[in-house]
Order: C-alpha cells, then structure tokens, then sequence
C-alpha cells in the first residue's frame, strides 16, 4: 500500500505536465497510466489508480474523498445539481490539474474507449454539458464540470468491500467491488441537458443513440406487439430514480422479449449494451453474460408517442436482473427541445447487494 | 395501509421549502417586501418537478384547504390543453374541472361514511421558480368535513387527481393550520403529512390514510399568546413606535419645547397612562377587527401605521400636542389594533375559538409590552435626568421620522427602499 502512495507522489507531477487541460477541465487528454499500475489488471488496476488519485491529495482533500462504506452514503446520490449538499465524496472543481489527471485517469479505466460517444466519451460528453449549460444560463457556479463529484466508499482494496462512486447533475454511477471483483455496476444514471450539441469544434450527444436504438426497437415491434408493451399510464418523470432504491415492481408490463423475432430481440440487446458497455470490455462481457441469458424473461414497456422525441415518452426494459428507463423531458432552457432522463438498475446487484 | 408519516426524501423536503415560499407571496402583502430577497435566494432551493401540493386548515368541525395542481401534470393527466391554453381556464372549463375534481378527491372515514366535499374558488397563478422554470398552477378552494359525530382527525383520504392517469406524479399532502394542536402561526410554515404517490412495487394506489394528532383547547390558547408576543418582537415598528411614544413621557412642555424631568412619580405616571391608553385602544379594534364587526383594507392602516408612528416621533422631537398624549395613544392603539385583528381574520376559527384567539393574542401582546417597558423605563429615567437627554431624545426622534417616512413610501409603493431594506 505504501509503495503504491510513494509510487503516486514520484509519479503523478509528472503525468500532470502530459495533460493538456483546457479552463473548463472538461476535454483534458487521459494522463498515460502510471508505470506501475500498467501492470495490474481489472479491479486491482483501479485500486492502483485509485490509490495514486489518492495520493495527489493533501488531508483535507482525502477526507472529502475517503468515506466510510455505509448504505446511507451509498445512496447519496442524485440526477439534480448540487443545489443543496445532496452528494458525498470531493468536487471535481477543487483539484488542481494534477489531482484532476489522476482522477481522470481513474475514471477512464472504468469506462470503454470503444465509441466516441459511450463509455468515456458518454461521461465526457455530459461533464461538457454541463460547462455548456451555465454559460447558456449564466449560472455556472450552480452547472459546471467543477460541480461533479468523486467519492471512495471504504478504502479501495482487492480483498474488501469498497464503492468507487462519481457523479453530478444529470449522470451517476456507483461501481461496487468486493475480493477483487466488481459485484455491482448500478444504480447508474444517464441524462443529459441539451442532448446534443457542439463543443470545442466537437458533436456531443452522449444519449442521442441510445434514444435511436430505443426508437427503433419500438418501431421493430408489429401493432399487437405494440398494444401489449403499451402501459395504460402516463410517466413523466423516471419511477426509480434516486431515493427510490429497491422499489421494483414485482409484476412484469409490457411484452415478453422471449415472444419477439430474433431481428427484434437483438434491438433490446442493443439498447441494453448502449448502457452496459459504457463500462470496461471486461466488466461489460460479465454483466452482458447475463442479461443475455435471461433475456427470454426480460419485458419491454412504454408510454407516449413510442418515437422518444416527443415529451413524456418513456421506456422501460424490466428483466430478471435488468431494469433500465428512459424518459423524455422538456427542456425549459432549450425551448423546443426535449432531454433524457434514464437510469439503469439492477434487481440483484444494486450497490452489489448491499 | 399505508404508514402515515411516510420517510420524506431530501427532495420532498425542498419542495416544502418551496411551498412556504409561494405562499408567502400569496398570501403575504407588500409590507413583507423586505422577505422577498431572502425569497429570491430559497428558491432556489426548489425541485425541478413539479408535484402536487394539498394544505389544510384543521377547524373545529371541519377542515379547508388548498389544492395547487401543476398545469402541465394535470395536463398529462385529462388533455384539454390547460397547460397549453390557461387563458381564462376557470371561466371557460370551470364546470369540467370541477366534476372532474370531484370524482378524484373522496375523503371519507374509517367505517365508510362518505365526507362532504365543498369546491370553491378557483385559480390560475403563475409560479416563479429559478430552477424549475415558470410553470402555471391551478389553486382550488375546498372544504370537507366528516358525518356527524365521526372522526375529524382520522380518515382515508382518498384522493387520486392526475395520479390515476400520470404514475410518475406525487402529492404532498400538508396541514397549514390546527388551532387545536398550536399550528397557527403568521409565517406559512406547514407540516408535512405524508406523500400521496404510487405504491410502484405492488403496482397500486391505496386511499391515504390521514391520523392527525389530538390537540386542545389549553395548547391552542397558549399558542396565541407567543403568537401575540412574538408579533411584537419581531415587529420592527410596533417596537420603535412603543419606544417613540415613551421617548418625551418623563419630560415637562414647556413653550412648544420640551422641559426638564417632570420627577420620578409623575413620569412613572405618564408613562403608564399613554400605555394603558394605547393598550385600550388596540384591544378594542383587535376585538371588533377579528370578529369582522369592523373591517378595512390593510394597505392604507399599514400606511395609516407609519403616519403615527411620523407623528410621534415628531411629537418627540417638539411637543405637538402636550398633556393630551394619552388620548393620542389611545387613538394610536385603534389603529395598531386594526392591523394585529388582520392576523385574525383569516383563520376561519369557531367563535370559542377566536375568543380565546383573542385574548391569548392580546396577553401575548402585553406581556411582550410590560417586558419592554421594564426593560426601558430606568434607562429613560436615569437618562432624562442627564444634560445628554436632549440630544439623545432628538437624535431618537430624528432616526424615527426617516423610518416612518421609509416605511410610508414602502408601503404605497409596494416595494422596499434601502432604509426598510437596512433594518429588515
């Protein structure tokens, strides 16, 4: 453990002077990974890179940073700004370029470089929505990238139980480990505001292809099919949002993917990897082992016009395990235009069972 | 069934904030100007989603209330575009509204009595809110109240307006008033009851089973008087006009001018009489202001307050009307009193109620009078005998001629000036 610190402190000045930053912190590069964490691999890795994020700290810093594992700290999380304390851990606003490289560098092994815009690229994506958020309202003391937070829920460990947690307005995800696995990946959040944009020269629209993939699963399903995945009830808002943890519903709605043609089963599988495989391939390949097997079992429901542009359309895959929901907002500050709020859950392995 | 005192969430929490704060601004008129920056900076505490919100007022036999429905909820809930064309709703989709409130809202008690349920006025308000945006609210009136000899304080609410159509939806159900339990207070401040909302796991919406606290009329009484009290303490200018009417009382006139000490008796005596004076005068209009025997508006006797409060301060200053200050006083309490009745008025109390209102109210008062009067009598008397008096006494005046002033421009203006702003 001390190696690892000492190894952090030698190391991590120096990947500062490799990062590129910009004043937002938003587009920083990924710092390389330091040498000795190279070696590790899965779970152990992000311990290494946790604990040299750590490091770059002083003591006030690690004890933002550093908590207890509790249920209740576990729990605090949200898809609102930080209007209130409402979240635990330390603010990305208050590293230097240093620590924010390091944290960065952290972040960006838990999430998968396979897309522009998923994994990584999703969760920068809406750290710049952000940015772009409070200038078009001029209230960026309330909506910046600075106003995202990062927390360690017990310390991180290949034997022990631990959560890394990171989020802010609009995006949340709690990664549970324990013995050097990863045993939960959720409750995570997906939204953004304005769903897509320019920033810096570059497109960002973190949730446009899962709406895409959601759409044109409803518009595979026949009229019948559709009628049986319609509910009878009006959603404006998610139903399991945060503070709403374990509430699922025991019955299943909605229409059976088992009874759906092959061509139809892979649209729900699609839209379940949009959010899954924003994780690491290795942790994805796990997670997406098993919904797939229970997919036979796993319901499709929805609300609204079923084409996820119009305000109040929604959409809920519930399975076994799996429970994601997706739903459409309007956007007061982008007249005309709608933004997602969606959560992917999980009916076992939320905060990995706790 | 459900359990009652449902575990608020952080966020259910914020919108109570944000409920308070409407209603100040409702409820509330231009002399609490002074509150609205402070308003400005909890809005934007509130949640981006708008819920319902239901309030009640707790009476002896029955309960009223308020319910603001969010018009882009209930929108989702029965189409008709209110949202989208609130323009005159009531006039053009009263009728509708009503009966289809009518068939959501059905209180009714354990064993299955049906209540009575009454609508009233109805309205369409503009909410401001930083986070949430703008959005339209439709406030109903209403009333219920329980059969004969059947429980007031327990029933299943059974109320599912927009909820039986939007899932997502929630209802904050809140009491604003029990006299009986001590709930009457002048901010708005309510008490969370519960959340009307989905049971999403076994799929179903269960009537809201409402179990109230038992209060009494002993509870009831002495909250009216740390009411009385604490509307003078927290009265900036009930307590400076008190002050200003004491400020000449131990001094003698003479020739338009004030005089030396008038002697310990004497001044102990004039400082009683133009109490009591004031006392009487204010009592009489408290009585006559809250049982509505008399009424007006409250701009002009907020307005009326400040002239008084002028002319005191300008007696002190220079003797206006000399040995007949008791009578002054006595004038002056009619008007004060006018204005304590408004705090009255508006709680729909039983008459056993409101006469123990009023006398806990007016207890409250006085106490919160002798403790001042004790507290500045032997400053005055020691301070009088002294060459400084003068000065003191003047300057005293002067700062509370530019107050009343202030507070005069405030309140015809309706909005606050710096000065208000400075003492707020």
């Amino acid at each position: 453990m001390k190696a690892f610190a000492f190894y952090g402190v030698i190391l991590l000045p120096v990947l500062g002077l490799f990062s590129s930053q910009n004043e937002n912190g938003t587009t920083s590069k990924i710092a390389p990974v330091s040498v000795d964490c190279v070696k590790e691999k899965g779970p152990a890795k992000i311990v290494c890179l946790a604990e040299a994020f750590k490091a770059t700290l002083n003591a006030e810093q690690t004890a933002q940073l550093q908590l207890e594992y509790t249920k209740s700290n576990a729990a605090k999380w949200s898809n609102f700004p930080e209007f209130r304390p409402t979240r635990v851990g330390i603010r990305l606003g208050l590293l230097n370029s240093t620590q924010l490289a390091a944290a960065k560098a952290l972040l960006s092994v838990v999430f998968s470089h396979e897309s522009e815009h998923e994994g990584f690229g999703e969760m920068e994506g809406n750290l710049a929505a952000d940015d772009f958020f409070g200038q078009h309202t001029n209230n960026t003391k309330l909506f910046s990238s600075g106003n995202f937070f990062i927390a360690f829920l017990g310390k991180p460990s290949t034997t022990d139980l631990w959560e890394l947690q990171y989020g802010g307005h609009h995006f949340a995800f709690a990664n549970t480990y324990k013995g050097g696995k990863i045993i939960g990946a959720t409750p995570s959040f997906r939204g953004v505001e304005p769903s897509a944009f320019e920033w810096n020269g570059k497109k960002i629209q973190p949730l446009e292809q899962e709406k895409e993939a959601f759409a044109a699963l409803l518009s595979e399903l026949k009229e019948e099919e559709k009628t049986t995945a319609k509910l009878r009830f009006t959603f404006n808002d998610l139903l399991l949002g945060p503070n709403q943890d374990g509430k699922f519903p025991v019955e299943k709605q909605g229409i059976k993917a088992g009874n759906l043609s092959g061509t139809q089963q892979k649209q729900v599988k699609k839209a379940i990897e949009l959010y899954v495989r924003d994780l690491d391939t290795e942790t994805a390949n796990e997670f997406m082992k098993k919904y797939l097997a229970e997919l036979p079992d796993t319901y499709v429901s929805y609300a609204g016009s079923g084409t996820m542009n119009q305000v109040s359309d929604y959409i809920r895959i519930d399975g076994p395990s799996i429970w994601i929901e997706y739903s459409v907002q309007p956007s007061r500050n982008f007249p005309g235009t709608t933004h997602p709020h969606s959560v992917w859950r999980d009916r076992k392995s939320d905060y990995g069972g706790n | 069934m459900r359990i009652i005192r449902t575990l608020f969430g952080e966020i259910e929490k914020l919108i109570m904030v944000e409920i308070k704060i409407k209603h100040l601004v409702l409820k509330r008129s231009y002399w609490l100007f002074s509150m609205l920056t402070a308003i400005g900076t909890l809005s934007a505490l509130a949640h981006p989603m708008p819920n319902s919100m239901v309030l009640l007022n707790v009476h002896e036999k029955h309960i009223s209330g308020e319910i603001m429905l969010p018009l882009g909820e209930l929108q989702s809930a029965i189409g008709m575009s209110v949202n989208d064309h609130s323009e005159r709703l009531v006039e053009r989709l009263g009728d509708s509204l009503r009966m289809y409130l009518r068939q959501h809202i059905r209180p009714r008690s354990f064993e299955g009595k049906p209540w009575t349920i009454t609508l009233g006025e109805m309205n369409v308000i503009e909410t401001k809110n930083e986070l949430t945006g703008d959005y339209k609210e439709l406030i109903v009136q209403f009333e219920m109240a329980p059969p004969e000899h059947y429980d007031l304080r327990n029933f299943y609410f059974d109320y599912d307006v927009i909820l039986h159509q939007v899932a997502s939806h929630k209802v904050l159900l809140n009491v604003r008033q029990d006299w009986e339990r001590g709930l009457v207070k002048e901010d708005t401040t309510t008490q969370q009851v519960g959340v009307i909302e989905w049971d999403i796991v076994n799929g179903k919406l269960n009537p809201f089973q409402v179990s109230l606290q038992q209060g009494s009329v002993w509870k009831g009484f002495q909250n009216m008087v740390s009411l009385g009290i604490s509307h003078i303490a927290e009265g900036t200018d009930h307590m400076l006009f008190l002050l200003t009417l004491l400020l000449p009382a131990m001094l003698t006139a003479e020739n338009k001018r004030w005089g030396k000490f008038a002697g310990f008796k004497t001044g102990l005596l004039n400082l009683l009489k133009i109490v009591t004076a004031f006392t009487i005068g204010h009592s009489l209009t408290l009585l006559l202001g809250s049982v509505q025997w008399l009424h007006f508006p409250s701009k002009p006797i907020e307005v009326l307050i400040a002239v008084t409060i002028l002319v005191s301060a300008f007696h002190a200053f220079r003797p206006l009307y000399p040995k007949r200050e008791v009578f002054i006083a006595g004038g002056f309490g009619l008007i004060h009193g006018l204005a304590f009745a408004e705090t009255l008025t508006n709680l729909q109390l039983s008459d056993k109620q409101m006469i123990l209102s009023i006398l806990g109210f007016n207890v409250g008062i006085e106490l919160m009078q002798l403790f001042l009067i004790l507290l500045v009598f032997p400053v005055l008397l020691l301070l009088s005998k002294t060459r400084y008096y003068t000065f003191v006494r003047q300057a005293g005046a002067i700062v509370m001629m530019l107050l009343a002033l202030a507070w005069m421009m405030e309140r015809i203006q309706e909005k606050p000036n710096f000065i208000t702003e400075l003492i707020a």
